[in-house]
Parts: C-alpha cells; sequence; structure tokens
C-alpha cells in the first residue's frame, strides 16, 4: 500500500460499510444497510464484503465485538480511526461534489 | 424427484460447468449435491436458485476458507458441493448474494486466483513430463525385459497423456491471462 493514511480514496464497498458500522452490524445487516442507504442502488455481494471486512479488521478500521453465546453471527463496530478515515473521505468526496457541481451544473 | 447425471469438466472448463449448471437450474433441475464427476439433482421450480462456482484460495478446510464460508452461509448462500479447492455455491435467485462479477477490483480478485491455480496445474504436468523424460533415458539402457518394457511404455503413455493434456488446457491458459490484462487495464477507470 502506498498511500499514506491521509491520501486514501475508499471504493463504494468500504464507504458504505464504515457508515453502516456506525452501530453494531453482522455482514448480512451490512448488506441490508448499504441497499436502504443507497435504494437498492449498491447491493454489495457476500464475497465484497468478506473482502473489505477482512482488510479493514487487519487496518484496525473495525473491529468485531466478542461473540454472544447462542449467535454463530459475528458482528462488527466502527473504530475510532475509522472514523477518521471516514471522515476524511467525506472531504474528498465534498470537493468532488462541489468542483462537478460548478462544472458540469455551472 | 431426484436425478444423478455423471459428466466430466476439466478443471479448466469451470465457466462452461457452471453455465451447464444454471442452464439446468432454468430448466428446474436444482443441484444439490455433487461428487466425483456426479451431479444430483432435485426437480424444484426453473430459476429458483442460482449457481456460482468459486475458488478458494486454501483447501476447504482450512480456517481461512472455513471462516470465509461461514460468512457467506451467514448471508444465505448455500454450498452444495465441494472439489479441491473449488466449492459449488447456491443462493436464492430472487435475493442473489453473488457479485455480478462486473467490478474491476473483484472480476481481478477472482481471476488472479485461477490465473494462480492454473500456473500449478501447468507445473504439475510439466514435472510429470520432465519425470517420465528422465525415465525413458534411465530404461534406455539395461537389456530390456518384460518389467522394463513395460515401464518405459508406462513413460511413454504418461508423457504423452500429459502432453495432449497440456495442449488440450493451453487455449484456457492463453484466454486466462488475457483477461487478467482486460481486468488491469479496467482499474484505471473504475475500482
Amino acid at each position: 500500500m502506498t498511500n499514506t493514511e491521509d491520501n486514501i480514496v475508499l471504493t463504494e464497498a468500504v464507504f458504505y460499510t464504515l457508515l453502516a458500522l456506525h452501530t453494531p452490524l453482522h455482514g448480512y445487516g451490512i448488506m441490508q444497510e448499504t441497499k436502504r442507504m443507497t435504494g437498492g442502488r449498491l447491493v454489495l455481494s457476500a464475497g465484497t464484503l468478506y473482502g473489505a471486512i477482512s482488510s479493514m479488521l487487519e487496518k484496525g478500521w473495525i473491529k468485531a465485538l466478542p461473540e454472544e453465546e447462542e449467535s454463530r453471527r459475528k458482528e462488527y463496530v466502527i473504530t475510532e480511526q475509522g472514523r477518521n478515515i471516514a471522515r476524511t473521505e467525506l472531504i474528498r468526496l465534498q470537493e468532488l461534489v462541489n468542483n462537478g457541481n460548478k462544472i458540469i451544473n455551472n | 424427484m431426484k436425478k444423478t447425471v455423471r459428466k466430466i469438466f476439466f478443471l479448466w472448463e469451470y465457466e462452461k460447468e457452471e453455465a451447464w449448471i444454471n442452464q439446468m437450474a432454468k430448466e428446474g433441475w436444482m443441484l444439490i449435491h455433487t461428487g466425483f464427476r456426479k451431479y444430483v439433482f432435485e426437480k424444484g421450480t426453473p430459476g429458483t436458485y442460482t449457481y456460482r462456482l468459486e475458488l478458494l484460495e486454501k483447501d476447504t478446510h482450512s480456517p481461512e476458507s472455513k471462516s470465509y464460508l461461514d460468512f457467506l452461509q451467514e448471508t444465505g448462500i448455500e454450498i452444495v458441493g465441494e472439489c479441491l479447492n473449488w466449492v459449488y455455491l447456491r443462493c436464492k435467485t430472487a435475493d442473489c448474494k453473488f457479485d455480478p462479477g462486473t467490478r474491476p477490483l473483484y472480476k481481478l480478485t477472482h481471476l488472479l486466483k485461477i490465473q494462480d491455480f492454473f500456473n500449478t496445474i501447468r507445473l504439475i504436468f510439466m514435472i510429470v513430463i520432465a519425470l517420465c523424460i528422465v525415465g525413458i533415458f534411465i530404461l534406455e539402457h539395461p537389456q530390456p525385459t518384460p518389467v522394463i518394457d513395460f515401464f518405459k511404455g508406462f513413460c511413454v503413455g504418461i508423457s504423452l497423456a500429459s502432453s495432449v493434456m497440456m495442449l488440450l488446457f493451453a487455449p484456457y491458459f492463453n484466454r486466462i491471462n488475457r483477461k487478467v490484462k482486460a481486468a488491469i487495464k479496467d482499474l484505471y477507470t473504475c475500482n
């Protein structure tokens, strides 16, 4: 990874997963929440989500909550580092939207 | 109602195999179990399930693959069969959790795994051919006896068979390399 953490461009799957994990959710919950937020436009596939979750766990952007005995499903939640990453990305996206608006919508 | 179909697909014919299984599902035959060149189908409503063949990096019993497969199952994907590192997955077509395979990043990771797998197959064939050729040379010197003749014939047979397999396999190998290159190009414009 050559990007420094202030200069990261997130994939859509990662950004929405970070948004969804502002409240603790399991994998299927993240898929449903993303679908709800985007009005059905972005449907995360299980494979993509698994890749995104493993990579974010490794980087420490999200963490797994201790498993409850009766449930096999793992729940995840965003960490402070993850919140910072999402905030930085939001600023970048805002700049993108502002410049797009200025030029395309004039 | 169930039916068993015996059919052979070479390991590199995974796309053909997946297309065939999905075609069966469209005709109302849902794959419920796989074995060595054996497919067990159950009659159901046509198109209920969509099937996917996926290659895992490690064998299906490794902790990494188990954790991945558990995750898939949590989201409603079912595992209907496995063969080496390949798994046969299915999910309800109406609520499909499979990646359509159009996102370049997903496509590339999937293709790289297959390319890696193909490289391993090719290496195995090459080692087998090399060993057989060495064997033929070694068996050249002694006085021929029926046993030596048998082993020599065996080496010739195996090396010829492996060469034929490699030739059959070559177009698939080239195709996967071309696909990897195309997927890398796509990454420049989309993620």
